[in-house]
C-alpha cells in the first residue's frame, strides 16, 4: 500500500475529542489484530488503524474499506492490555468519516448503516422489511442474496412485513436534541484544536 | 413466587425472530415470570446509532431505563436480544463512567435516571431471575443428554468492563442452563467468536465463511444443534447454511435453537407456542 498522505495531528485530537479513547497508548502488541474476525478482509487491519490514528495518517484509514468491516465485536476492546476501547475508536472513525464524505467505494455496510438510522428515526423502531427494500433499490446487485434466501424465509413465516410504530414524536425530538448537542461539541473541540 | 420484570422485546423479536419472543415469552409464564412490556419502546439504536450519533446510541436505551425505573416502578428489565442487550448495558456504563455524558443523555432523554435498573439477557434470566434450581425443579420433560455447543457470541459478554461477565472468552453461565434442562454441553473453541452480525446484509462471502467456521467446529466437538441467545446470530448460524452447502456439497446441516425454545421444550410447552418450525434447518428432530 502507497503511504504518500499528509499527517494531520488535529484529527487524532478530534478522534480523542469525540470518544474520549486515547490511541496514543497503543504500543503495537497486536493482540486486537490476532482476534479481529475481519482483519484478513482488507489491507489495514485494528493495530494498523491505531497506528495510523497516531501518526495522523487518516487518508490510509479513509481510503481502505477495513473501519466498514468492523461488526463491532468488541474482542479487540476486551483484550487490549492497554485497556484502549479500540471498537470505540472505530465507530469515531466511522463517524468522522461519513462527516467528511469519505466512504470510499466498495463498502456497502456504510450505507447500510444509514439506512438503518434512517429507519429508527423515521419509525421509532428499524423495519427490516424497509431496510432491505431500500437496500436493493439503491444497491440493484444486492438483489441476488435474496433470491434463495428470501422465499425460504417468507415460506418460513421468518418475515414479518408489518411494523408497530414505536413513539415516532419522542423519537424526533431525541434525535434533534442529541444532534445539535452534538454540533456544538464538535464546533467547540474544531475551535481548540483547529481544522485540517 | 411470581416475579415481574419489566420486558423490552427489540425490533428484532417483532420482526424476523418472531419465534425467539413468542418463547421466550411462554418460558416466562411458566416459570412464574409476569412480564410488562415497556409501552411505547423505542429502538435502542442498535449497530447504527454508535458509528453515526455516538450521544444518541447512549441516550436512546437510557429513556427505556428511565421508563422501567420512574413509569413502571421495576427494577430489573428482561432484554433477549443480544445486541439490544449490549446498548442497555452500554447506555447505563457510560451515564455512571461520565457526568459530562449523563448530563448530555438527560438534555436528550428530558430527564435522568438513577442506575435504579438491572439489565439481563435470556441467560441471565434463566440463571439468576429463576435460578438453576428452580428451573430444574419445573422441568417435565428433560432432553435425555442432547450434545449441544452453547454459542454465546460477542455481546453477551463483551466487552467485560460493562457487561460484567465472569469469563467472557470462555463464559459458562447458558452451558449451566442447558445442563438444567437435561443437555449436555460441549467444549468447543467458537463459543464467543463473531457470527458476521449484520454483515450478512451487505458483505455475505465474508459471513459465510465466518458462521461455516464457528458450525464445522461445533459440529467436530461432537454437538448435535448449537443453542444461541441473539436473533442475528440464529438468522446467521441457520440462514447460511443453505449458502454454504452450496459451496460445499458435503456439508450436513445443523440445527440452530433459541436458548427459549430448549427451555420451552423441556418445561413441556407445545411446539407451536416455540415456533419450532420457523427455522431453515430443521430442529423438530432433535427437539422431538
Amino acid at each position: 500500500m502507497t503511504t504518500t498522505c499528509t499527517p494531520s495531528p488535529s484529527l487524532s485530537r478530534q478522534v480523542t475529542a469525540g470518544c474520549d479513547e486515547n490511541a496514543y497508548k497503543c504500543y503495537q502488541c497486536k493482540k486486537c489484530t490476532s482476534g479481529c474476525p475481519v482483519a484478513r478482509y482488507s489491507d489495514m487491519h485494528p493495530a494498523m488503524i491505531m497506528r495510523a490514528v497516531q501518526l495522523g495518517q487518516f487518508d490510509m484509514i479513509f481510503d481502505d474499506r477495513f473501519i466498514w468491516l468492523c461488526t463491532g465485536c468488541e474482542t479487540c476492546t476486551t483484550r487490549c492490555p492497554q485497556g484502549i476501547d479500540i471498537a470505540t475508536i472505530m465507530d469515531e472513525l466511522k463517524i468522522m468519516a461519513r462527516k467528511q464524505g469519505r466512504i470510499p467505494a466498495g463498502t456497502p455496510s456504510a450505507q447500510m448503516l444509514k439506512l438503518n438510522y434512517d429507519s429508527f428515526v423515521r419509525w421509532g423502531r428499524m423495519w427490516e422489511v424497509e431496510l432491505i427494500t431500500l437496500d436493493v433499490l439503491k444497491r440493484p446487485s444486492s438483489a441476488r442474496n435474496w433470491f434463495t434466501l428470501g422465499p425460504k424465509m417468507l415460506l418460513k413465516g421468518k418475515i414479518n412485513p408489518t411494523l408497530k410504530r414505536g413513539d415516532t414524536k419522542a423519537m424526533k425530538r431525541m434525535v434533534a436534541t442529541a444532534e445539535s448537542i452534538t454540533r456544538a461539541r464538535e464546533s467547540r473541540a474544531g475551535g481548540e484544536g483547529g481544522q485540517s | 413466587m411470581t416475579k415481574t420484570l419489566a420486558y423490552y422485546p427489540g425490533c428484532s423479536l417483532h420482526g424476523t425472530s418472531g419465534e425467539f419472543d413468542a418463547s421466550f415469552k411462554a418460558t416466562a409464564r411458566a416459570l412464574d415470570l409476569v412480564l410488562q412490556e415497556i409501552p411505547g419502546w423505542e429502538c435502542c439504536g442498535n449497530t447504527a446509532a454508535h458509528s453515526i450519533n455516538r450521544l444518541l446510541s447512549i441516550a436512546l436505551p437510557v429513556n427505556e431505563l428511565a421508563k422501567v425505573e420512574q413509569d413502571m416502578r421495576l427494577d430489573a428489565v428482561a432484554v433477549p436480544c443480544a445486541a439490544c442487550y449490549s446498548r442497555f448495558k452500554t447506555g447505563a456504563h457510560e451515564v455512571e463512567e461520565s457526568e459530562e455524558t449523563a448530563a448530555d443523555v438527560r438534555a436528550v432523554v428530558g430527564r435522568g435516571y438513577d442506575g435504579g435498573v438491572e439489565v439481563e439477557n435470556l441467560v441471565d434470566v434463566y440463571h439468576d431471575a429463576v435460578g438453576l434450581e428452580e428451573l430444574a425443579a419445573k422441568v417435565t420433560r428433560p432432553f435425555d443428554g442432547l450434545k449441544v455447543a452453547c454459542y454465546y457470541g460477542c455481546l453477551l459478554t463483551r466487552p467485560p468492563k460493562v457487561t460484567l461477565a465472569d469469563d467472557p472468552e470462555y463464559p459458562t453461565h447458558m452451558d449451566e442452563v442447558v445442563k438444567a434442562v437435561g443437555c449436555q454441553p460441549v467444549d468447543w473453541n467458537y463459543k464467543t467468536d463473531c457470527c458476521g452480525a449484520s454483515l450478512a446484509l451487505t458483505e455475505q462471502g465474508i459471513v459465510d465463511d465466518l458462521v461455516g467456521r464457528i458450525l464445522s467446529d461445533a459440529k467436530a466437538c461432537g454437538a448435535q444443534a448449537v443453542i444461541v441467545a441473539c436473533p442475528l446470530c440464529q438468522v446467521n448460524l441457520d440462514g447460511r447454511q443453505i449458502e454454504i452447502a452450496k459451496k460445499d456439497s458435503g456439508w450436513q446441516g445443523i440445527p440452530v435453537v433459541f436458548l427459549s425454545q430448549l427451555v420451552g421444550r423441556a418445561l413441556g410447552l407445545d411446539d407451536k407456542a416455540l415456533g419450532l418450525k420457523k427455522h431453515l434447518v430443521d430442529i423438530q428432530a432433535v427437539m422431538a
